[in-house]
């Protein structure tokens, strides 16, 4: 439970409010490298933290990020010719480089000046582990990308897919590092039932996961503030002295990673405001020691698992909230939980039933959601210590980001974060 | 007082202040609002300092909110609703406290249930 003005608090992320200027203290990824393909292509609209922004790469192909509306009568740029090293309105022929500078003022007398001295908004991007990153907040203040494993892994190691999703960042946050729900939304039927066909399927399998979870439902949950912001442990019991630990990381201010069996791909999210109503979801799988295999490349194309295919202009899902994501009944009543095709689509379709900024105020949470009560307060430490005047220590240290989640065995008295800790270690 | 509107014992805690040391870094199994229940989150809420800590108790009102509020909703017959009432009240207020940092408090009104 959260009071409203926490709920606020922490949704609200216009430039104005506090936890907008927080999130303006990270490197966000705004783009894939595809939409902004070549020098002078096409310019891009791009929605961020409730901003509306044009998007562009120059004829020396560097990438702007600039305010969509003309900083003469606000026409939009999107309208604009992409052209010498700058983008040019097609109202009165304004021009604007990557920096936001006005490079020509045409229709203005030159002697009265006002070229190279008017700018528009811009921020400055980084192309960076297969994805463009920009930087809104105070020039000062520019901190360290973060050295995530997946940003430095090579192309062929890594898949990145981009999704529309009509909610506040911190729902889809939630349910990222909400583990208990995966047993349920996550499920087929015989899973949830725990029909013998299924039993022996398990018995049968290297899926640890599938084996610890079906003989203990209603694990514990462990939470460790770290400098990168938390690992979240959940514990299930296994044979003989030993629990099965699944440990997923939420590092500041929205990414997060599910749990890694080794030799599998590792899989993670960065959720990112578009405004307080809808956000981007961010889906990254990579596997650190070789190329994805073509059975990785299979479940993405399958949607089996944590990708969605999406509208290539878009990046609205197939599966959307118009088309009650092609919800199938009869394979509700025979196959899976949801009847719907996909983890991603499934998320996607039970946090957007939750309306846009869910009600924090009306919730009845329990001890399963510890790890989403510490996701909480957390960001509500870190937002008002930004108020106070103290930088997030996260932002200005990206070699915190070195980290990789995990899922293993240990002995009952063995901490989990002593004992996975070789394994958390990021390697590339 | 002893509250326990669901008639169970709390057998699967995993501590009892009674039997073993408190831990803040465990997380009480709240299965009631017994007196018992609220004694063992008490006394964790007075052992508390720490960010996790903090988290756990906060979990842990949270759920004697949550199915306080249940009973509140399924038993409009009850001769414990003001008192189970008054509960639910105590423990928004209980949580609140812990996300100020103020457990001691927090445990203070929640002895006012005992």
């Amino acid at each position: 439970m959260l009071s409203r003005d926490e709920n606020e608090l922490l949704t609200q992320t216009d430039s104005a409010m506090p936890a907008g200027k927080y999130f303006r203290r990270f490197w966000l990824p705004v783009l894939l490298p595809s939409e902004v393909p070549t020098p002078d292509c096409s310019p891009v609209r791009v929605r961020v933290l409730g901003e509306d922004l044009l998007a562009f790469r120059d004829t020396n192909g560097r990438v702007g990020l600039i305010d969509e509306f003309c900083a003469h009568r606000r026409a939009s740029l999107f309208w604009g010719r992409n052209e010498e090293c700058g983008l040019r309105c097609v109202y009165h022929g304004w021009k604007f480089d990557v920096n936001g500078t006005c490079v020509d003022m045409p229709n203005e007398p030159s002697e009265y000046g006002f070229g190279n001295k008017l700018r528009t908004t811009a921020y400055p991007t980084r192309e960076y582990g297969g994805l463009i990153w920009a930087y809104m907040g105070p020039a000062e203040h520019q901190p360290e990308l973060p050295k995530l494993e997946w940003a430095r892994v090579p192309d062929s190691h890594r898949y990145i897919s981009k999704r529309f999703q009509e909610t506040n960042y911190l729902q889809a946050i939630e349910g990222g590092i909400d583990s208990s729900h995966s047993n349920f939304l996550h499920a087929s039927l015989d899973a949830f039932r725990v029909t013998d066909a299924y039993v022996e399927k398990v018995r049968n399998s290297n899926n640890l996961r599938a084996k610890y979870h079906l003989l203990d439902k209603a694990p514990r949950f462990t939470v460790k503030k770290t400098d990168y912001g938390l690992v979240i442990g959940v514990r299930r019991n296994a044979e003989d002295d030993r629990y099965y630990w699944r440990l997923t990381q939420f590092l500041l201010p929205s990414h997060t990673m599910i749990p890694y069996q080794k030799g599998l791909a590792i899989h993670g999210h960065c959720w990112v405001p578009r405004d307080d109503q809808t956000c981007w979801v961010w889906t990254i799988s990579w596997n650190p020691e070789a190329p994805l295999s073509e059975e990785e490349w299979k479940t993405i194309r399958d949607e089996t698992f944590v990708h969605a295919k999406v509208d290539p202009a878009t990046f609205r899902p197939v599966r959307n909230k118009a088309n009650q994501y092609l919800l199938d009944r009869e394979k509700q009543r025979t196959a899976n939980m949801t009847g719907i095709h996909g983890f991603a689509s499934q998320d996607q379709a039970i946090q957007e039933s939750m309306g846009p900024v869910v009600d924090r105020t009306r919730e009845r949470l329990g001890t399963s959601d510890t790890a989403i009560i510490a996701t909480r307060r957390l960001l509500l430490q870190e937002i008002r210590e930004l108020g106070e005047g103290r930088e997030p220590f996260t932002a200005g240290h990206g070699d915190v980001y070195w980290v990789r989640s995990a899922s293993l065995l240990l002995k009952r008295d063995v901490e989990f974060d002593e004992g996975a800790r070789e394994l958390m270690k990021a390697e590339v | 007082m002893a509250l326990n509107g669901h008639n169970r014992t709390t057998g699967r805690q995993e501590v009892n202040p009674g039997r073993q040391e408190v831990n803040p870094g465990h997380i009480v199994s709240v299965q009631d609002f017994s007196a018992d229940t609220l004694r063992n989150i008490i006394a964790h809420l007075k052992a508390s300092s720490s960010f996790e800590h903090l988290v756990y108790r906060e979990a842990e009102l949270d759920a004697i909110w949550t199915i306080t509020g249940f009973f509140l909703a399924n038993e409009p017959a009850s001769s414990m609703r003001d008192e189970v009432n008054r509960l639910h009240a105590g423990a928004q207020k209980a949580h609140d406290l812990v996300a100020e940092r103020l457990p001691g408090a927090a445990a203070t009104v929640l002895e006012a249930f005992l």
